[in-house]
């Protein structure tokens, strides 16, 4: 009788078929617990036979029949739940759980984008660095004032055969010029995105690692009106079609003639505010034409081949296109930053 | 650089309006910053690149003015002249330079000066490009720099031991003290001068102590030199010492305009501090630095270009930048002044041109011809990073970028040997020193940060880590890893096998995944997963004939793991396609097993003795019986 008591229970308090199922299992299943009562019947001495086998019968169908009276109930319920969330269709959606892709990464598969239109392939290259790479071949020469611009972090090179002060944290991706360039014949057009390191101090608008991406084309006749124009419609379609952009003229050791690039500021579109310093313009990009001194380090012939170079902070244009105001932003884990992207 | 609109109109008409000088000077190459009202007049900021070391001056801003403005300069008038002095006495000084180490040393000695406060408009001239006024002489040396851009030094020629200069090279450790009380250790190789007893000047950076004027000072020795760029650049770097001086220099000085310098101050010393002239012109020099002669090919003007500039516009360009050019038939041959040292090369005519045509005027042509199709060296291919990192932000993980750089007590923190760890000699602070083996640091910060805010906190990085004990073994790899605060063990090991899977790579991630006191956290070396890469995905023909699922459940003991099972199965029979846990409660495990064959239907009697093979080897292996 206990049995029997038990399964009622269970079966008025099943709440869907599942568990409703589970409890069928635990009693009336092969290794069930009434199943397992009525084997145990054979033990019984003769004459009790009868009496409890008519009542275990009795207990089985009560149960079954229990099962299918709640049975019916619960479909009743289900369905009646369906029809009142089809009914009611403002109740929110249940979602399923999704991250988030950090800013940096968007604006990278954008960048990349918007270049792969152009023909330009993507490439990565090494953080760590030899002077020659980050700077002899670029033109710029050893106790040069131009390496003022890009202070430097130097690796320990104890333990090992590397010269002090000749391995370094690359400070800009116009590393991959050299390395790319001299392993190949003109033309080619690449994007290279990465990490660059400068012994700066940290603060809003400057830090010891930020992202950077450089681009360069070389061909027979690439021309610096064409760097004009390439850079005109990457900014076009990566801050929208109404974006200017003007250009001044600057220096690069491994650029000449050289160029800077300005945007139209992204929040006040041109007319003046905090965030352009009134100006209107926001400077993102430099660039030039490759420096022949560049083309023969890596043994191209100035002569036959003539190409652009670009790069600007990827960082920077992250902080621009969403408006952030400090650059740290991008290395806080702050989940109340990242799920905004 | 400071310049002052007032002191620019001593030499050129300035007509524009003070926003759109600075747009225009901004726009041929002279970044102007800010500019500022003082009183009645406007400051201008200018950023000067490092190739224009003749922007350090006034009278540099002001030619650029000229050139863009299309106007002429009024050069200050030389009163004096210095080269045909007939001085009434001559005092004695004997000089011993090397022109290795000094290439060139102008000078002259004035005598019966009076040290006093300079006049109003010298000092306040000096006040608005932030110097502080000393003396009349010392003003007058400093006006002159920023006037010209030659540096100048005036010595106490009494005070100069025995009357001798010697410029020489320093053998490291000697004392200095410099003109403001300061004493520097000095480096090996700086140039430096001394008299016959002490060392008194720190060439092209300080004067020395006792080199200054001071108020007894009654005769001076005026000094412009020319000094050697890299040698002022590393004593400088050396000591932590800069002054507009030695930026100057390190720059390249005007080494043709050194007689010029001298000229202006000397008119200004005998006109402000009085006085007369009692030497002749030293002028020692290794060459006569005389300007040079640079062409521009009309057609390569236009090739590097892209756009035609007219001869006759590109000829008036180079004119207003007195860079004297004469029109050949292909070519335009310039004669370039010695101020102008970045002019070297025809690229540099050619930028000439172009910024002071305008930029804003060129139009812009995205390249033509063909598309390169070479794959290039370095190739990399974003889209897998874009897959991965999509698939991870779909199984719930957000994405961090944290620091490479990271501190000691971090590495610890995780048992890494700092020892081990590659290192940065000259770190920004001690949080920033070791270049990370692993991203678990960022990503344990990043999941204790969020600990206030939020529950369930999922986060992943795809980022560079720096292997290796040293620089010999340095290697970079990316690593795919993340933390988690909500998330089982299965379940972060099914969001890997999934992207193993999307992948097309066959790998167990069991051992990636570690669950510790914060979370469950994994890493994976992607670098390393992606070079086994399954190259393409291959179709397999949708099988014809139906599959026979059997479930099987045994009696074996729970501590034996269920893929040794799943592996002892498998191995049965090729038929077996698929094998899956359907339930297991204490020691009684139910399989389901799927037989598939691709090339005809299975019957019963194909499967039984499989069955009884599996059976059997349950028994055998696992001691587990079927119930």
């Amino acid at each position: 009788m206990k049995v029997k008591n038990d399964a009622s229970s269970l079966i008025i308090a099943a709440e869907d078929e599942k568990e409703l199922n589970e409890i069928k299992l635990d009693f009336l299943g092969r290794n069930g617990k009434l199943t397992q009562l009525l084997k145990r019947m054979k033990d019984l001495p003769e004459e009790r036979k009868p009496e409890i086998g008519r009542l275990a019968n009795e207990i089985i169908s009560t149960v079954e029949d229990l099962l299918a009276t709640r049975g019916e109930e619960l479909r009743g319920e289900k369905k009646e739940k369906i029809k009142r969330a089809v009914e009611d269709i403002t109740i929110p959606g249940v979602k399923p759980s999704l991250g988030h892709l950090h800013p940096m990464s968007q604006v990278l598969f954008d960048v990349i984008d918007v270049f792969k239109g152009l023909g330009f392939q993507a490439a990565d290259g090494p953080e760590i660095e030899t002077d020659r790479y980050n700077f002899e071949i670029l033109n710029f020469p050893k106790d040069h004032p131009a390496r003022d611009t890009q202070q430097t972090l130097f690796l320990d090179t104890r333990k090992s055969k590397a010269t002090s002060g000749e391995t370094i944290l690359r400070t800009h991706t116009s590393t991959m010029q050299g390395r790319i360039m001299e392993k190949i014949k003109p033309p080619f057009r690449v994007i290279v995105p990465g990490k660059v390191f400068r012994y700066e101090q940290t603060d809003a608008s400057h830090g010891f690692e930020f992202w950077q991406f450089e681009g360069y084309a070389v061909d027979k006749n690439i021309t610096f009106t064409n760097l004009m124009g390439t850079l005109d419609y990457f900014v076009r379609k990566f801050f929208g079609e109404e974006t200017k952009i003007k250009f001044t003229s600057h220096n690069f050791p491994f650029t000449e003639p050289s160029l800077e690039g300005y945007v139209s500021c992204v929040v006040c579109k041109g007319k003046g505010c905090s965030f352009c310093k009134q100006s209107g313009w926001v400077e993102v990009l430099g660039g030039g034409m490759i420096h022949p001194n560049v083309l023969r380090n890596v043994g191209i012939d100035p002569a036959e081949w003539q190409g652009f170079a670009f790069g600007t902070g990827l960082s920077r244009l992250v902080i621009l296109k969403y408006q952030m105001d400090d650059l740290r932003l991008l290395t806080n884990p702050d989940l109340r930053i990242l799920e905004q992207f | 650089m400071l310049a002052p609109l007032s002191w620019l109109k001593e030499y050129i008409d300035v007509t524009l309006e003070s926003n759109k000088l600075g747009d225009r000077l901004t726009e041929v190459g002279l970044g102007t910053e800010k500019i500022t009202k003082d009183k009645d007049d406007i400051i201008f900021e200018l950023e000067i690149t490092p190739n224009r070391p003749d922007l350090l001056s006034i009278i540099g801003v002001a030619r650029e003015v000229a050139a863009m403005e299309g106007k002429k300069i009024k050069y200050p008038k030389a009163i004096v002249d210095i080269k045909n002095v007939k001085p009434k006495k001559v005092l004695p000084l004997k000089i011993q330079t090397d022109h290795t180490i000094n290439p060139r040393f102008t000078g002259m000695i004035i005598d019966g000066i009076k040290v006093k406060e300079s006049p109003q408009w010298l000092a306040e001239r000096l006040i608005k490009i932030g110097q502080r006024p000393i003396n009349n002489i010392v003003d007058i040396t400093n006006y002159v720099m920023f006037e010209l851009g030659n540096p100048l030094h005036a010595f106490d020629y009494d005070k100069i031991e025995g009357h001798v200069l010697k410029v020489h090279q320093t053998k490291g450790g000697e004392e200095f003290k410099s003109v403001d009380g300061v004493s520097y250790h000095l480096p090996k190789n700086a140039v430096v001068i001394s008299d016959s007893q002490n060392l008194i000047d720190l060439c092209g950076i300080k004067g020395g102590e006792n080199s200054g004027t001071f108020e007894e000072t009654k005769t001076i020795f005026i000094r412009v030199p020319v000094e050697v760029p890299n040698l002022i650049r590393r004593s400088s770097q050396a000591l932590g010492l800069r002054s507009e001086a030695s930026a100057i220099f390190e720059r390249g000085v005007n080494a043709g305009g050194t007689i010029d310098a001298l000229q202006r101050c000397v008119d200004l010393v005998l006109q402000i501090a009085g006085g007369e002239i009692a030497s002749q012109l030293y002028d020692i020099k290794k060459e006569e630095f005389e300007p040079w002669k640079l062409s521009v090919q009309t057609n390569r003007l236009g090739k590097i270009l892209g756009i035609e500039i007219p001869k006759q516009k590109a000829v008036s360009i180079l004119e207003s930048l007195n860079l004297k050019p004469i029109a050949r038939k292909d070519e335009i041959e310039c004669t370039i002044p010695t101020y102008r040292n970045d002019l070297k090369i025809e690229e540099d005519l050619i930028e000439e041109i172009a910024r002071l045509y305008g930029y804003n005027k060129f139009p812009k042509i995205i390249p033509g011809g063909e598309i390169p199709t070479k794959t290039i060296p370095y190739f990399k291919d974003y889209r897998l990073e874009e897959k991965v990192k999509n698939l991870l932000k779909a199984s719930g993980f957000s994405e961090i970028y944290s620091y490479s750089l990271v501190s000691e007590k971090a590495l610890l923190a995780l048992d890494i040997n700092p020892e081990k760890t590659l290192r940065v000699d000259n770190p920004v602070s001690i949080e920033f020193e070791y270049l990370r083996p692993t991203l678990k640091i960022g990503l344990r910060n990043g999941l204790l940060q969020n600990k206030p805010n939020f529950e369930e906190i999922n986060l992943f990085e795809l980022g560079k880590v720096y292997l290796g004990e040293d620089l010999d073994k340095a290697k970079e790899a990316y690593f795919l890893s993340g933390i988690s605060n909500s998330k089982s063990f299965v379940e972060i090991k099914g969001v890997l096998e999934n992207l193993l899977e999307e992948l097309g790579v066959k790998q167990d991630p069991s051992k990636n995944i570690e669950a510790t006191e914060e979370g469950v956290l994994f890493e994976v070396n992607l670098s390393e997963v992606l070079e086994k890469l399954s190259p393409r995905k291959k179709y397999l023909s949708i099988p014809k004939y139906p599959p026979i699922i059997e479930d099987l459940s045994i009696e074996i003991n729970p501590k034996i793991k269920y893929g040794a099972i799943v592996n002892v199965i498998a191995a049965q029979s090729k038929l077996v396609n698929k094998v899956e846990l359907l339930d297991e409660y204490r020691n009684k495990k139910t399989f389901r097993i799927t037989y598939l064959s691709r090339e005809r239907n299975l019957t019963n009697e194909d499967i039984s003795p499989i069955r009884e093979k599996i059976i059997k080897a349950m028994k055998a292996n696992f001691k587990a019986t079927q119930i």
